[in-house]
């Protein structure tokens, strides 16, 4: 079993070890974090946290669009890490998540991946 | 004619019901950062009580993160032959977590109990449907839109129980051509039931793109639909008219076919009605100006996220959430709608920003009115992902609920300067106030077969 170190920044760096071939939303929840979710399959943001440093697989993930990835969010719900991992957890976590959608504009390659199209060189 | 089971025997003898003394409000920490359960309130609407206008009583669901949104009778005027039935259980479903939790409201009206939970998990393995919607009673038994698969896929279907909450299964014999489901509403008499489109669950849950609505992603049809064969049997395609669909209300009367319905984005009224050579028709009968905003580079759309019948049939009303006004129109010559009354709280515009020394954060958003068409109850919050896009402020201010007073005379609206929740004020923290039922019946609840 691949155990990995998650460092959650905003609270207090503390640090957790985790299974890496387990989604993190119930794997830190396990270890008494309080973390917010809805559907827990990946389609909802409820859960959705940042991550500032390592990597996490996520390809289950279909809430976010490539503008929320460019920026770390992540989907603790379905996200595996696949290093030692830092985040950012909660809503204190979303200042970039939401956004006006009239005033700030999505470029076509800042959708979701199913109707993004690659950036103009 | 001798009243036996539920509700009432037309929509005249709805009207003249006792006054509602008591309401039921979903409250949702869902998406807050609150890490609390979403919760019932009960709210004491007698204007004679010491208590009047305040939260009696709150009752957390189980778990965190449902978003509760919409909500249902187990029974209303449509099993009012049935002595077996009574109005006893409301359906709050979660949106987020598939869960239905029934609650019992008939041992302690003021104090409605938990009965039981169908678990999202076990709705998603019997039917391969996810997220709960508009809940109808059918009769006996109860159907429940649902808006995806069990990955948050379009098109969803409905969701059949029984009258003892059991999953049945699907309800729908075919989804057809249908791309998208929301909201429904049946009218027996026609045979007929009409749905519209939100937006698959993995589209709209995470919050609004607009750039979604141009790559299809979002609703721009309602469907009428042969209700015994339980199948689509039209589609009016709406296009930029329409763009998304959400509430569908026909009229009361059960022998009248006309039924509206607001298209969201397009801020429209759409009215369809079957033409005595028994085709069924559509046109736009309201279009919302967008408002010049000064630190918006183009107009702000109205977003009209309600509609609402009174039991008369002959009042209309919508609300504009991004504008902040609700409107009253006459209906009694549907093709030919006429504003009678206009009130505003909250908004973008800024045209009302404190109501009864509360600061309106969000807009007008669900509306509930009351069986003789007086009382307009009115609470400010959408959905949790949206608000967050629009109204980021909710999160520390949480949402309120208003009272309107409405004329049924000449027409009219005034907002009640007595009556005032603040959400902002709960004991847990700020929350957001949605959808709203009385234990009596009330304009969204009740259908006559």
């Amino acid at each position: 079993m691949s155990v990995l170190r998650v460092t959650v920044a905003n609270r207090k760096n503390a640090t957790y070890e985790v299974e890496a071939s387990r989604p993190l939303l119930e794997t830190l929840r396990e270890q008494g974090i309080d973390l917010p979710y809805g559907c827990k399959y990946g389609g909802c943001i409820t859960c959705a946290a940042k991550l500032t440093a390592g990597q996490v697989e996520q390809k289950r993930q279909v809430a976010l669009n490539n503008r929320q990835l460019a920026e770390g969010y992540v989907i603790l719900c379905v996200a595996r890490p696949m290093t030692d991992i830092t985040l950012e957890i909660g809503v204190e976590s979303h200042d970039r998540l939401y956004r006006n959608p009239f005033l700030d504009r999505l470029q076509p390659h800042e959708l979701k991946a199913d109707i993004a199209t690659p950036k103009d060189e | 004619m001798q009243c036996c089971g539920p509700g009432y025997a037309s929509p005249e003898e709805a009207m003249r019901a006792p006054c509602e003394k008591l309401l039921y409000t979903v409250a949702i920490y869902t998406g807050t950062g609150i890490q609390k359960p979403d919760y019932l309130c009960t709210i004491d609407a007698d204007p004679e009580s010491a208590t009047y206008s305040r939260v009696l009583h709150r009752l957390e669901m189980p778990g965190i993160g449902d978003e509760l949104h919409h909500m249902g009778w187990n029974a209303c005027s449509s099993c009012h032959g049935d002595a077996a039935m009574r109005r006893s259980h409301l359906l709050v479903p979660g949106v987020r977590s598939s869960n239905i939790h029934i609650i019992d409201t008939a041992a302690d009206p003021s104090a409605p109990r938990l009965h039981k939970v169908i678990q999202g998990s076990e709705i998603k393995s019997k039917t391969n449907l996810s997220a709960p919607h508009t809940v109808h009673c059918l009769g006996s038994e109860i159907i429940v839109s649902m808006l995806g698969d069990a990955r948050g896929e379009a098109p969803g279907g409905y969701l059949h129980l029984d009258r003892n909450f059991d999953i049945v299964g699907r309800w729908e014999n075919s989804m057809g051509e249908i791309p998208f489901s929301y909201d429904f509403w049946y009218q027996p008499r026609h045979n007929i039931m009409a749905s519209s489109e939100w937006a698959a669950p993995n589209t709209f849950m995470p919050g609004f793109d607009l750039e979604e609505v141009g790559h299809l992603k979002y609703g721009r049809r309602i469907h009428l639909w042969d209700f015994r064969k339980r199948k689509p049997q039209q589609t009016f395609y709406l296009g930029e008219d329409g763009l998304i669909p959400l509430e569908v209300r026909f009229h009361h009367n059960p022998d009248s076919s006309h039924g509206f319905c607001g298209a969201a984005l397009s801020a429209n009224i759409i009215h369809w009605w079957k033409d005595p050579d028994d085709e069924w028709k559509w046109e736009k009968i309201i279009d919302v100006e967008n408002e010049p905003h000064p630190e918006w580079p183009i107009p702000v759309p109205g977003v009209i996220s309600v509609i609402l019948i009174s039991m008369d049939d002959r009042f209309l009303y919508f609300c504009n959430w991004l504008h902040g006004d609700i409107r009253q129109y006459n209906i009694e010559n549907p093709h030919r709608p006429v504003l009678t009354g206009q009130v505003w709280m909250g908004g973008l515009l800024g045209r009302a920003p404190e109501v009864n020394g509360i600061r309106v954060t969000g807009g007008p958003q669900m509306i509930q009115l009351s069986l003789d068409g007086k009382r307009l109850y009115v609470t400010t919050s959408l959905f949790s992902t949206w608000d967050n896009q629009f109204y980021p402020e909710i999160r520390t201010n949480g949402g309120c609920m208003l009272m309107v007073n409405c004329n049924t005379q000449t027409g009219g609206m005034e907002i009640d300067s007595d009556f005032a929740v603040d959400f902002g004020r709960e004991p847990n923290g700020p929350s957001r106030c949605h959808e709203t039922r009385y234990p009596g019946g009330d304009c969204t609840s009740d259908i006559w077969v």
